[in-house]
């Protein structure tokens, strides 16, 4: 029986194994192509995989999506990662607790409604409201629609592991700080926050990855042209979103343009997988023990 | 924690000190400096604390306008049709959601089947039978450091393992493109040669099919063939040149001689094949990988949240590792454990882009899964597919199909909490 559970859990090891030799063995058929080669892949600022059937037009460098990724993302994650921290703390030090049985029912709903959801609010709501209050400077899809909803996404994770870091920090380090005679905002700020930085930095970390994989809103609203700019306002196609325009596309299977919705998977992968793992390893280095 | 501020207020507010003096001499100008700094610095503070109830209300107001707009564009469209109607390309106005709860629900169905024993059982491994040795308790770290980098793999990755573990199998059965019978079929699956009768209108008899390699049949001598009820007959012919048949039972019953007949392949609902191709169960078990990890993580942390002297008790009453887990730490647990998997469900039927990868995109379905190879639509699918398009009509019918999607969801988290309180009153 024992054995049994044991196969298990080491079938979770063997899912990791799967991914990689999957990403790994399908991206192999994309960098064979005389086409293409891992340096213009790495350092190319065009890519024009689902634009050109013919395979010569084809240009595939792989920054104008990684540009559109962190467009996104980085509006994402200004929007929630303050936001998710001033909530963690306001739960964690100051509310009340109706207050308490208010809000975080809210995040938890936040945190379960489906992703295609937030991205159908991107387009419904978010995206019309940025026209009308800048009249028109931004396109119908756009990066900053997407990274908001994005954000909106981010937030209830960014905070109930924040909220679970500042929950760690004990309670004689407050009252140390109180009988100094610091003010709550002190308090909070210049001694609980600190002493539970490698915990929110880890959630930041965690939040971050989970802004760069999200795939349903940014399909959604971020629309479909790979562009390299920094221009929040315009299209902006990223990782994700080139991917499910792929199969969407319903390309032939075996072309060149189909193997290299592996390759963009493979940088996504990669630059998760280190985030997340970051994130993991900062939690437990630096984790401040207390007992 | 929320007993801390109020004390904290009062400790704050000790009286400045050029009051302590009265008015009747002015205080010392440095003294007067400290008065101003502390004022400044609760006045930082109330802002502050003015800044975190602002923040913390906006959650809270975005749900509502999500909420609120949503309910406001879907709420024509959210008719009985909606309901029980399918997807249709011609008249957006009679289109429905139908199939596509089927296709969840199966899918989900096969998602709970098997990544919960699975995800359970890895917790029960990991929190139960911690190792002693050091290389497996190196291996126990590892384990747990992969299950937590797994949950932070995007889901559209799951989505193209999926693709290639299940759906292709990493062609190891021979490629599956577009031909649906290709690969290994194990049961479920019948195969004839279709041939035209004289009847007319399409009409055919299926003939059974000895030779798998053989695409085609001629007909030269009688054969054994089967009709619309499965009754089998032996097949008459008709050569050209003699009188036709004039009966129409007979003429049912007749071929013409050097007819060819094409493969036909018949499948009841216990179709089996390897791989498993574009079909629900291939979707359910990617589905499975993605919500593995929430699984696990819920359940450790459910079976960690007992208490050790539950254990110990058990241990001292000189039960086995196997015989606590099973009566004491896993009836224990249960509660949170159930709670764990109702919202990692919740995650399953929500989630599109892997089922989107797995799948297809297609959406023209009108009815569920009638086998077990069979392709479905979910409703996550269906929402992304309808959002995407330009038509008022198939916004408005996304916004509908939204609702129905989030009552599902309330219903099921509901139903995890009554879940709770009802075990908690048992326990």
């Amino acid at each position: 029986m024992v054995a049994v559970l044991a196969v298990c859990a080491l079938m979770t090891i063997g899912i990791t194994i799967g991914i990689v030799v999957m990403l790994i063995g399908q991206s192999w058929n994309f960098f064979q192509s005389e086409h293409v080669s891992v340096g213009d892949f790495l350092t190319g600022t065009h890519w024009t995989a689902l634009q050109s059937r013919e395979l010569d037009n084809a240009e595939f460098g792989i920054w104008p999506l990684l540009s559109g990724t962190f467009r996104v993302t980085i509006i994402a994650m200004v929007i929630a990662l303050p936001c998710g921290l001033v909530t963690a703390v306001y739960l964690s030090e100051f509310s009340s607790s109706r207050v308490r049985s208010i809000l975080k029912p809210t995040l938890e709903v936040i945190a379960g409604i489906p992703t295609v959801v937030l991205g159908y609010f991107a387009i419904l709501v978010i995206s019309p409201g940025l026209q009308l209050f800048t009249g028109g400077a931004f396109d119908t899809f756009n990066a900053t629609s997407a990274g908001i909803a994005v954000g909106i996404l981010c937030l209830p994770m960014v905070c109930s592991l924040s909220e679970d870091a500042l929950h760690a920090v004990p309670r004689a380090l407050r009252e140390g700080a109180y009988g100094l005679g610091c003010t709550p905002f002190e308090t909070s700020m210049k001694v609980v926050v600190p002493a539970a930085l490698s915990g929110i930095i880890s959630a930041f970390l965690l939040a971050f990855s989970r802004a760069i994989g999200e795939t349903m809103v940014v399909a959604l609203a971020a629309g479909t042209r790979a562009t390299f700019t920094f221009d929040p306002r315009e299209q902006s196609q990223t990782m994700t979103g080139f991917i499910v325009e792929m199969i969407k596309s319903e390309s032939e299977y075996g072309t060149v343009q189909y193997f290299s919705l592996y390759a963009v998977a493979i940088t996504l992968f990669v630059i998760t997988f280190a985030m997340t793992l970051l994130g993991q390893m900062i939690r437990r280095r630096y984790q401040e023990s207390y007992d | 924690m929320s007993s801390v501020p109020t004390a904290a207020g009062d400790l704050s507010m000790e009286p400045a000190p050029g009051s302590l003096r009265g008015s009747a001499a002015p205080p010392p100008i440095e003294l007067q400096a400290a008065s101003d700094n502390s004022r400044r610095r609760k006045l930082y503070s109330r802002l502050f604390y003015i800044l975190c109830v602002l923040i913390s209300l906006l959650s809270v107001v975005v749900l509502a306008v999500l909420l609120a707009s949503i309910t406001i564009q879907g709420q024509g469209m959210l008719t009985w049709q909606l309901l029980t109607g399918s997807h249709s390309e011609l008249y957006p106005e009679s289109s429905g959601m139908w199939p596509s709860i089927i296709g969840s629900i199966a899918i989900c169905g096969i998602c709970a089947l098997s990544a919960l024993p699975l995800g359970i059982g890895t917790a029960i491994f990991l929190e139960e039978f911690k190792p002693k040795s050091k290389p497996l308790r190196m291996l126990h770290g590892f384990i747990q450091l992969n299950i937590a980098n797994l949950a932070g793999v995007p889901s559209i990755v799951y989505g193209l393992l999926g693709l290639s573990l299940f759906v292709f199998m990493f062609n190891v059965f021979g490629q599956i493109q577009v031909n649906e019978s290709a690969g290994l079929e194990l049961m479920g699956v019948k195969r004839y040669y279709q041939v035209l009768t004289l009847a007319g209108d399409g009409h055919t008899v299926l003939i059974p099919q000895d030779d798998d390699a053989e695409p085609t049949i001629q007909i030269d001598q009688p054969v054994i063939a089967v009709d619309d009820q499965g009754n089998e007959f032996e097949l008459s012919l008709w050569e050209i040149g003699t009188p036709r048949p004039t009966d129409p039972a007979e003429k049912r019953m007749t071929v013409r001689k050097g007819a060819i007949g094409g493969s036909y392949a018949r499948t009841n609902w216990s179709y089996f094949r390897l791989p498993f191709g574009r079909s629900f169960l291939a979707a359910g078990l990617t589905l499975a990988l993605v919500i593995l990890p929430i699984v696990i993580i819920a359940s450790q942390e459910s079976l960690r949240s007992v208490p050790p002297s539950l254990r110990e008790a058990s241990f001292g009453l000189g039960a086995t590792v196997w015989q606590t887990v099973r009566n004491v730490s896993l009836p224990a647990a249960l509660p949170g454990i159930l709670t764990g998997s109702i919202l990692a469900m919740g995650r399953a039927i929500g989630e599109a882009a892997p089922v989107l990868v797995v799948l297809g995109a297609t959406v023209a379905k009108n009815s569920g899964p009638q086998n077990m190879m069979d392709n479905v639509v979910t409703m996550p699918v269906l929402i992304f597919n309808w959002a995407g398009r330009q038509q008022a009509t198939y916004q408005e019918l996304a916004a509908a199909a939204i609702i129905v999607l989030l009552v599902v969801l309330l219903l099921m988290n509901s139903a995890a909490i009554y879940l709770r309180q009802r075990m908690r009153i048992e326990a």
